[in-house]
């Protein structure tokens, strides 16, 4: 599972509509809003990394929409994110060390 | 994880991203950030990846990294990170991460044909040692040589120029950065006679007008580009350009884009040198009291190796131009020459040579670049009109005259990349100064930096083959005698003779004149254009090859031994950025298994070596120097025998653990708690990365470069200082009297570097008056003129490609690639073409093709649409993936003057695979 803070900007005349699109956005919720500067803090939840790459993507390309970037990730439940690693990489099955086969090959 | 936890998580998220980005936070929701960061202890730390030098916050909890964050209070970023800063947390924990030293074995004993085995430190030390001392017998100094970083910290790139330098005398120290910066450098040094910019980030909140030549800013500085876009949106006079080769990302918010042919950037500055004369607009105020115009010869080949005895056969056709150039219709436009001409490239071997001119000459050098002339040269979309190309050009200049407009400049690789990245560089310098739009808020030409301590470590600490801490320069004896008080070195330690750069050091593997290689925190044999010769050299029996990694990359694959390193957030450390913002961080955590940091393996592997094995006469092939026997270093043991030393005291005595560095003790409160795991393994109570910060200041002090304390970079308030920190305040924008401390009370600005400050007089073909001119205190504004590139595409290699990395992506992806998810954002380099190119070769989106050059082919899928939009003829792909060594197709000439190789210029056919 993976959790990151996101900060967005939005133009402060639409802040209506993309506080709406954004919440309708799968694993999004807005959780601060300013509306005098249009600024508004999101918790986005999502399966694995690239789904929450492409849902930042997603928060980037809404209308009117000025900024959105990370701010803050949270790392602890992590763990198990390298297990699907590309084949070229994967370790040599050798109880002595890990040479990752791509070295010898 | 329960729900109630993972809402609770969620609201304590939301309330320290507000937090960090300065939106009030409920009383209520503090109270969940208080409970759920329960022991966490958080620390300021920098950015692993870009030249921007993000600050970001890590929390850490029982030894472990838990949590990531923009720092607020850091001036770069504001709180933000881009995709890259976010996975700085990740980066250390890949399962492939090398934890112990690997080393090529056969029956128990090394063997260049061998498979990797794992050794002790011990063992692989051992061998290091033995190959070491077999070639320094057999070659002296110049046979060794090391691949170093702009990656590395401050430090470790003072420990390891340092060692080869003064310990080893070699100069064969060069860093990644030559490929990167080194035609910026030599622009700074020309122009200014001191290296990095004048200005600062702060620049964009000032600027009405940013124009971006070949510096892909919305995909390789996210952070700062976001800064452009808010200034672009929030002042209503904000103006974007984007002058690019082909359409990228960095379109999206411009109001002008700019396509236009390779290296015809070299014409289109002059054009607008000719405009601001032609419209009277030269701030002759500005101009008469603080520039001088200058200029050099042409002929200056590329880059190339001179001869073509290690050239494959279609290689050779190329290699020719190194020594006799044709010139085309343009360059002899360009040049007021004739076209059809033969140019002998005279001037190989000194082509950074230059000489005062009148203005009245440099206004008939730029006279031919008309509009007419400039727009048929340099337009780059086939299919846009000439007209609409020659407004946008006209524009252009209007943009930069306009007396009400402020202008900033910004450039990286699509300058620097080239092989006539330094004269493009000054001719930036050129047009900012005729207008007097440099060094003052918003105005002024700013070249990016793209690593992350390409300023802080290659350069200030000059981790070049040429270069000494602080802008002191290997040939200048009175430079050399500073760096050996300063090191306490007998006089005549330092070698003279400038060592081998970069490309030239790989060309010395192949030809034999080095044969033992270190390489760290860089991947030179998928990164260095033309690798089919290096990958091939490194392979060599006689060559014997280690390197420093984190993962395994190409240049480990290759390697004869591998050390396993500890990366960014496990060791203490320091980086430079591209605003001249020094920022350190605290280790953090432990390294995994027996990875250590680069500069216990520099200093631990000293203290295997004695001064007489180096301080006795040294054979240097080449060697000329006034007061140098040529071809020979002296001995200096005597003089060192005089000031205490003794022959058999080790480097590491010698060098490192000196009497004084060893009264800077570890523990040492600053370290708040936190772990050095270098001062642990050395165990002899001193803390390396504080000692040898204090030892490097004094090189910087006094001559504007002042660098700060060490505590002073980690106090808790301090987000990093702009040097040259004068009393404690940090410098805005240098040369300007009103921020810079080292200008002259009353001189309103002054350019008051030292370098190459006395020159001859000419016109503008030769020197006219050998005696050389002081220009003390005044930048040069230098007449180049437009070249062409040195492979241009032909009936065979009928397309121009071009390489750079991509946003996801780390330059070869050593790190990035680690992190599956990057890997999968952008699975594998493609090549983008424009549809109608891959049309007329049976190509459609997602077939496989091959791309060929004259030095070799690779398979790739083909990419039509996507982020970026080729006009017709040109083609683009990173470089970042090891299943798709692009660099075996680049040429590998350069600017003749940085030796800064041309990635963005090479020709290719392309064919279904
Ligand atoms: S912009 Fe550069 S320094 Fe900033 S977070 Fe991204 S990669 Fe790091």
């Amino acid at each position: 599972m993976n959790l990151s803070g996101i900060f967005v900007a939005a133009k402060p005349e639409w802040l209506p509509s993309v506080v709406a699109e954004l919440n309708a956005l799968p694993g999004v919720e807005v959780h601060q809003v300013d509306e005098a500067t249009g600024r508004i803090v999101v918790v986005q939840e999502a399966a694995d990394i690239p789904a929450e790459i492409e849902g930042l993507k997603r928060i980037k390309a809404l209308p009117h929409v000025v900024t959105a970037e990370m701010v803050y990730h949270y790392l602890a439940d992590d763990r198990q994110v390298y297990d699907d690693l590309p084949a070229e990489l994967v370790e040599q099955d050798s109880p002595a060390c890990a040479v990752p086969a791509y070295l010898n090959d | 994880m329960g729900l109630s936890r993972r809402d609770f998580l969620k609201t304590s998220i939301a309330a320290s991203t507000a937090a960090t980005v300065g939106m009030p936070v409920a009383k209520q929701a503090a109270a969940a950030v208080k409970a759920s960061e329960a022991g966490w202890q958080w620390d300021k730390a920098v950015c692993r990846f870009c030249g921007t030098g993000c600050g970001i916050m890590v929390a850490t909890k029982d030894g472990q990294l838990v949590a990531t964050k923009g720092d607020p209070d850091a001036p770069v970023n504001r709180g933000l990170n881009c995709v890259k800063g976010y996975f700085n947390g990740k980066i250390q924990s890949g399962k492939d991460r090398l934890t112990q030293p690997l080393m090529r074995m056969k029956d128990g004993k090394f063997d260049k044909k061998g498979q990797f085995v794992p050794v002790t430190w011990e063992q692989a030390f051992d061998e290091m040692e033995r190959q070491f001392r077999r070639v320094y017998a057999e070659k002296g100094p110049t046979g060794i040589a090391m691949l170093a970083s702009a990656q590395k910290t401050i430090q470790e790139g003072y420990a390891f120029n340092k060692l080869f330098k003064a310990g080893w005398r070699s100069n064969n120290i060069d860093p990644n950065a030559r490929n990167c910066m080194a035609s910026a450098v030599a622009a700074f040094y020309s122009v200014f006679g001191t290296d990095e910019p004048a200005g600062n980030y702060d620049d964009i909140e000032y600027a009405d007008t940013m124009v971006l030549w070949g510096a892909n800013m919305a995909e390789m500085h996210p952070i700062l580009w976001s800064r452009v876009t808010n200034r672009r949106l929030g002042h209503k006079a904000a103006r974007v350009i984007n002058l690019t080769t082909f359409r990228n990302m960095s379109s999206d918010i411009a109001d002008l884009e700019i396509i236009f042919k390779p290296q015809t950037d070299l014409a289109i500055q002059n054009y607008i040198a000719r405009e601001i004369i032609a419209r009277n607009a030269v701030n002759w105020d500005f101009v008469n009291k603080h520039c001088v115009f200058a200029t050099g010869p042409y002929d200056i080949g590329y880059g190339m190796r001179p001869t073509d005895k290690f050239a494959f056969p279609a290689e050779k056709d190329v290699q020719e131009r190194e020594r006799r150039v044709k010139l085309d219709k343009y360059e002899a436009i360009a040049q007021r020459r004739t076209e059809g001409e033969i140019v002998e490239q005279k001037n190989t071997a000194n082509p950074a040579a230059h000489w005062l001119i009148t203005f009245e000459d440099f206004k008939k050098a730029v006279e031919p670049y008309t509009l007419d002339f400039v727009a048929e040269l340099a337009k780059g979309d086939p299919d846009e009109p000439l007209e609409q190309f020659k407004a946008k050009l006209k524009q252009l200049a209007d943009h930069y005259i306009d007396p009400q407009r402020k202008v900033v400049s910004f450039w990286t690789m699509g300058f620097n990349q080239s092989v006539r990245g330094t004269w493009v560089n000054e001719q930036c310098y050129m047009n900012h100064l005729l207008l007097g739009k440099q060094s003052q808020p918003g105005n002024g030409a700013f070249s990016l930096t793209g690593q992350p301590s390409a300023c802080g470590t290659a350069r200030e600490v000059g981790v070049f083959c040429h270069r000494l801490p602080a802008d002191r320069l290997i040939p200048n004896p009175a430079h050399r005698a500073f760096t050996e008080k300063q090191w306490n070195l007998p006089p005549k330690t330092l070698n003279p003779q400038i060592g081998s750069f970069y490309a030239k050091i790989l060309r010395d593997l192949e030809d034999g004149s080095v044969k033992w290689l270190w390489v760290a925190v860089n991947n030179p044999f998928q990164s260095h254009p033309n690798i089919n010769h290096w990958l091939k050299a490194a392979r060599e029996l006689d060559n014997f090859v280690v390197v420093s990694e984190a993962y395994p990359g190409v240049s480990a694959k290759v390697a004869d031994v591998i050390l396993p390193s500890a990366m960014i957030f496990e060791k203490w450390g320091s980086y430079g950025n591209a605003e001249r913002r020094t920022q350190h961080w605290r280790q953090q955590v432990m390294p995994p298994g027996q990875a250590r940091a680069d500069i216990w393996q520099a200093m631990e592997f000293s203290k295997r070596f004695k001064i007489k094995d180096f301080w006795g006469e040294q054979k240097v092939p080449g060697l000329k120097a006034e007061g140098y026997e040529d071809g020979k270093l002296p001995s200096v043991l005597d003089e060192a025998v005089k000031m205490g030393y003794s022959p058999e005291d080790s480097l590491y005595k010698v060098l490192f653990a000196t009497p004084a560095n060893l009264k800077v003790r570890w523990p040492d409160a600053v370290a708040k708690g936190h772990p050095n795991h270098v001062a642990t393994l050395l165990g002899d109570g001193w803390f390396p990365e504080k000692a040898l910060w204090q030892e490097y200041v004094p090189f910087t002090r006094g001559d504007g470069k002042d660098l700060a304390d060490f505590d002073v970079y980690h106090g808790d308030k301090v987000r990093g200082l702009k040097w040259p920190v004068v009393d404690g305040k940090e410098t805005g924008w240098r040369f300007n009297e009103q921020y810079d401390p080292y200008v002259k009370k009353g001189a309103g600005f002054e350019f008051y570097g030292k370098l190459f400050k006395a020159i001859p007089t000419g016109d503008l073909d030769k020197v006219t008056d050998p005696k050389p001119v002081s220009v003390a205190g005044k930048a040069k504004i230098f007449f180049r003129p437009y070249a062409a590139p040195v492979e241009q595409p032909d009936a065979n290699y009928d397309l121009w490609f071009c390489t750079g990395r991509v946003l996801e992506h780390w330059h070869t992806g050593t790190m990035t690639r680690r992190v599956p998810e990057l890997h999968r954002a952008v699975p594998a380099a493609v090549l983008w073409m424009h549809p109608d190119d891959a049309k007329a070769r049976g190509l459609k989106r997602n077939d496989l093709a091959w791309v060929e050059s004259r030095r070799g082919k690779v398979q790739i899928r083909v990419e039509t649409g996507g982020r970026n939009a080729m006009p017709r003829g040109y083609t683009y792909a990173p470089f970042f993936d090891e299943g798709v060594l692009v660099n075996r197709i680049c040429i590998d000439a350069a600017c003749p003057i940085s030796k800064e190789s041309d990635y963005k210029k090479s020709a290719v056919k392309v064919y279904k695979a």
